[in-house]
């Protein structure tokens, strides 16, 4: 199947090994983001009358 | 990764812009929308935090009839007081004084 040749160039310029690396660092950096904005959402709840 | 693929048909130079323009557009609404439709925040930022609310069944029966209840204040604390005309009033907190022409007995002269 060549859609799953890692090596194949698609339009974007990209291949599947660097596509999914892209991807990675995306969703690490959206992991990174939920992280924070849960401490500061918990924080918020703590100290404000947010969520009463 | 399954959706790693997306990179194949979508350049990242457009993608990931637009992903983070679509986090910080749709979070920043959420907030505006929170604070909006909220008071505590723009009270916060007025300087109304020495007001005080409670509700009237926990309070003690002495002070039912009371409209604001402060738990212990400090001595000199200042709160700000809704007077029913919707105008505020500010008052500042102090121990009770007995005054010397109040209780019944006449001061002790100091010698001079």
């Amino acid at each position: 199947m060549p859609d799953n040749d890692p090596d194949k160039v698609w339009p974007t310029g990209l291949t599947l090994r660097e596509a999914e690396e892209v991807h990675s660092y995306l969703i690490d950096g959206t992991r990174v983001f939920g992280a924070i904005a849960l401490l500061a959402h918990i924080l918020v709840a703590v100290t404000t009358p947010w969520l009463g | 990764m399954n959706n790693a693929k997306m990179w194949l048909v979508v350049k990242p130079t457009v993608g990931i812009p637009l992903f983070l323009t679509g986090v910080a557009v749709s979070s920043f609404a959420v907030h505006v929308a929170v604070l909006g439709k909220t008071n505590w925040y723009s009270n916060y930022l007025v300087g109304t935090l020495g007001t005080y609310t409670a509700s009237a069944d926990v309070l003690p029966a002495e002070t039912q009839n009371a409209s604001l209840t402060a738990p212990a204040p400090a001595e000199g604390q200042a709160v700000l007081v809704l007077l029913p005309d919707g105008t505020t009033a500010r008052a500042v907190l102090e121990s009770p004084v007995t005054l010397a022409a109040t209780d019944g007995r006449v001061p002790v002269p100091i010698d001079q």
